[in-house]
């Protein structure tokens, strides 16, 4: 072959035929173009009168595969292959021309006049890229070595003068007839069993056994010349019927096989179907081909620095190279076939691609450290293929699913903001006003306006230093900077103190309080318990401003139970659970909050290890619950001190 | 008498802006530093009746500051700090200071506490004789404790606790000051037993337990008698 003259727009041309194995020859092309960065041309050529509708549709299909991974594709008619691939290659001034090859089989193989001898013949510049396709399938030998062949004939051998020695015995009973019928079937045996070249020789040692023994008695010479040709005719006979059926049961078998491999390939591509992570992904690949190819097969997907991240954990296949080794193995274009996989250290690699990246890579170890045979690349290449759409969705659903969080996360901040920013912005905007207008150089304004603007001034900088204090507060419990400060204490004390403050600040009344006169001495945080009962008590305050409110306490096995509940308006049971979350305002909900109180509550209790919910009061309004663990036992005081002591007056 | 020397240690200047001028409208002398450096210098020449110190200095921990200056000076130190800062104040009132004040914090809180720190100082360790707070009345000679015009009976400790507070009356005393008063060294961190005699003392004092009146709960600090 020669090396043409490249320039870089001349294309490569890749002849494609109608047979499955087309398939090889339209990724060679793809391969070939990226590696050499030249355009390429996929090309059927029709011989006029020659090419059944069914041989069309195929090219078709292929020629399809061809255009969608970026090749122009052309189809030509003329009155043979080699006309046809010469004219094109002509017209497009093409560099290369890649086309299929039949492996020579027998003389006729080696006979045939080969299509691409033709048009190097007649185009001395095209570099001719000739793949070997196989064409016999299924393969027709199944012994490999030397010492197999020479066993077999030893046996066939064996046979035979066992037969002639059968052929013998039996023609003195029956005269001729009996001797070419022993001898056909040892002779299909043969056929049966080894194939067409070993029952050719069969069928020559026959001849010579029958000559040299029946015919002329241990001579060579031919003398019935009837009865030679009869014997010859009859084992010819046997031995073509018999190798026809052996290579239709081969076909038969081979069919088999490769329905199995669909179904397989169907079950795989259901199996996938299912898996939303790529663990499980790995974990469903690994165990196919381990059914399908009894081999040990793992997933590789590129790690930090360097490494490969093995998949399925448990996998146990052997060691392989780093990422930086290996990847550059499979662009190199150091196999001839696109299919075969990458052998490397007894292992096999196989590379998923999608469309645009590489998913991964499949290792896979065959029991025996072999490389795999031809016939099963197709299947491996199919199951690449499927594993690397499931890895690319689960990729997909991953990224989809994290666009969702961090869209979830803004919408949260952006509600958080517009939020804050009102609420931060009406009591700046009064007392901003009511300063300016204090400071107007006009005319003292009347004593009242000025003290009722100051007042003002005063109750919004109020309201905005408790709604900073909220915002600092559920930062500081959520962040999980808060160290809670458990100590063991009356509940009662921490009751009155937020009692106090709440009826000091927002003017709350008439709390009936309802404290067991022997609660016992319960483990809690008193500052934040205190804000806990303050934000609970507030928030009553603003949604039923003028309901009683109940405040009772008592003591179950292991918890200490609070409840706080009004005779207001309720909560809807739809808002039951999202009044504990950050921001969150009932609809037509009063005037002040901010939507924190009650997730302060939340995350206070939580910190407690309790929880806090809501209810509806029996008889109407809201009953607000919470929970907190006992745990432990409360300490005692010294035995020295006793409460009762009734002794008032110690002797100084 | 002349008027008391107020010293504002506070870094922040819109604080100062305002803290002055109140402090000037109520008859006391002010004057002001920036700095903790500054802040330590002016109280060594001035001497000043009263310290009102931020504990968020940029140059030196407040509470450092604090320390320095009890350590020659006996006067009320004032302590400003930011919310939901238990510890700190903690640590501030058991390192001496008297009282604090939560920022932010309204002129009228502010006045109270100055006024009450003073009375502190000037009676020093003087305890009157007799200590009458409205429905509380304590007669110290006569170890007689009277509560809404009842008789009421106290043990030992309760009323060792009484006292403690009475003279902290006003100012917030921190657990582990009560402990120490009542039952001396070696009840460190056994705050429960304050609590519970605390408990004792307002059933036996307070109309409405569950309401105190005067034995009020500074939560995660400590107790203040409410001398107002």
């Amino acid at each position: 072959m020669n090396l043409a003259p490249s320039n870089d727009t001349s294309p490569i041309l890749v002849a494609l035929g109608s047979d499955a194995r087309t398939l090889r020859l339209v990724h060679a092309g793809f391969r070939m173009a990226r590696e050499q960065g030249h355009p390429w041309v996929a090309v059927h050529v029709e011989v006029m009168g020659w090419e059944t509708a069914e041989e069309a549709d195929q090219a078709r299909v292929w020629l399809q595969e061809a255009h969608e991974l970026g090749a122009e594709v052309t189809w030509v008619k003329a009155s043979s292959v080699v006309n046809g691939l010469v004219a094109e290659a002509r017209r497009r001034s093409a560099s290369t021309l890649v086309m299929g090859k039949n492996i020579p089989r027998g003389l006729w193989g080696h006979l045939e006049h080969s299509k691409a001898q033709g048009v190097l013949h007649r185009t001395p510049d095209l570099r001719i890229v000739a793949l070997a396709l196989d064409t016999s399938s299924p393969k027709g030998e199944v012994f490999q070595s030397i010492g197999d062949v020479v066993g077999i004939l030893i046996a066939t051998a064996v046979l035979l003068v066992v037969c002639s020695i059968g052929a013998a015995a039996l023609s003195a009973v029956m005269g001729f007839p009996a001797i070419p019928a022993v001898f056909a079937i040892g002779v299909a045996f043969v056929a049966n069993r080894w194939g067409r070249r070993i029952s050719a020789f069969a069928t020559l040692v026959s001849l010579l056994l029958y000559d040299y023994w029946f015919e002329a008695r241990f001579t060579l010479v031919i003398e019935d010349w009837r009865k030679f040709l009869y014997f010859l005719g009859t084992l010819l006979t046997v031995q073509l019927v018999v190798d026809l059926v052996r290579r239709l049961r081969l076909e038969t078998r081979a069919g088999r096989r490769r329905e199995a491999e669909t179904v397989l390939l169907m079950l795989l591509g259901r199996a996938l179907a299912r898996c939303s992570t790529i663990q499980e992904v790995s974990e469903v690949l690994a165990r196919r081909l381990q059914s399908l190819f009894q081999a040990r097969a793992c997933l590789l997907v590129p790690g930090p620095e360097d490494t490969w991240i093995r998949l399925p954990e448990f996998a146990s296949a052997p060691d392989c190279p780093a990422p930086s080794v290996l990847l550059p193995e499979f662009s190199a274009a150091s196999r001839e076939d696109p299919l075969e996989p990458l052998f490397l250290d007894g292992c096999s690699f196989v590379s998923l691609a999608s469309t645009g990246s590489t998913e991964g890579l499949l290792q896979i170890r065959l029991g025996n450290g072999a490389r795999f045979p031809q016939e099963s690349w197709g299947s491996l290449q199919a199951f690449a293929v499927q594993g690397a759409l499931a890895l690319e969705r689960v990729r997909w659903v991953e990224t989809a699913h994290q666009a969702r969080l961090e869209s979830e996360t803004e919408r949260l901040r952006s509600s958080l903001l517009s939020s804050i920013s009102h609420d931060l912005r009406t009591p700046l905007a009064g007392i901003q006003g009511a300063a300016s207008s204090l400071l107007l150089p006009a005319e003292p304004l009347p004593e009242s306006t000025r003290r009722d603007m100051l007042s003002m001034i005063h109750d919004e900088s109020e309201r905005l230093a408790q709604l900073i204090g909220n915002l600092l507060e559920i930062t500081r419990l959520e962040g999980g900077a808060i160290k809670l400060r458990k100590e063991w204490q009356p509940l009662d004390e921490v009751v009155g103190a937020a009692l106090r403050r709440a009826e000091s600040g927002s003017g709350l009344r008439n709390v009936r309080l309802d404290l067991p006169e022997d609660l016992p001495l319960v483990p809690l945080d008193e500052a934040l318990t205190e804000q806990l009962l303050i934000n609970l008590l507030v928030n009553v305050r603003r949604h039923a401003p003028e309901s009683p409110v109940d405040l009772r306490a008592w003591v179950e096995p292991d918890s200490l139970e609070l409840e706080i509940a009004d005779r207001g308006p309720g909560i809807p049971e739809a808002f039951r659970e999202r009044v504990f979350d950050k921001f969150f305002r009932l609809p037509n909900g009063g005037s002040g909050g901010v939507g924190l109180g009650l997730a302060i509550c939340d995350a206070i209790a939580k910190a407690h290890g309790g929880k806090i919910w809501v209810e509806a009061r029996p008889g109407g309004g809201a009953s607000f619950r919470v929970t907190l663990p006992l745990i432990g036992n409360p300490p005692s005081l010294p035995e020295s001190e006793n409460l009762a002591e009734e002794n008032p007056w110690p002797c100084p | 008498m002349a008027l008391p020397l107020i010293l504002l240690i506070e870094d922040e200047a819109t604080l100062r802006r305002f803290l002055a001028p109140t402090l000037l409208n109520q008859g006391y002398q002010v004057i002001q530093a920036a700095t903790a450096v500054e802040g330590l210098s002016m109280a060594r020449s001035y001497n000043p009746d009263l310290v009102l110190l931020d504990l968020g200095l940029p140059d030196l921990d407040g509470l450092k500051v604090l320390e320095e200056i009890r350590s020659w000076s006996r006067r009320p130190i004032l302590i400003l700090s930011a919310r939901n800062q238990e510890r700190v104040k903690v640590q501030a009132l058991d390192l001496g200071a008297d009282d604090y004040l939560t920022k932010p914090f309204g002129a009228s809180e502010l006045l109270a506490r100055i006024r009450v720190a003073l009375r502190h100082s000037i009676q020093g360790l003087n305890p009157e004789s007799i200590f009458d707070l409205g429905g509380l009345h304590v007669d110290f000679e006569r170890r007689e404790v009277t509560a809404e015009g009842r008789s009421v009976h106290l043990t030992a400790l309760e009323y060792r606790l009484l006292e403690a507070l009475i003279q902290r009356a006003g100012k917030v005393a921190t657990h582990a000051q009560l402990l120490a008063d009542v039952w001396g060294p070696g009840a460190e961190g056994q705050n429960h037993y304050l609590r519970i005699y605390m408990a004792q003392l307002r059933k036996k004092l307070e109309a409405d337990p569950n309401r105190p009146r005067f034995f009020l709960t500074e939560p995660g600090v400590g107790y203040r008698l409410n001398s107002e």
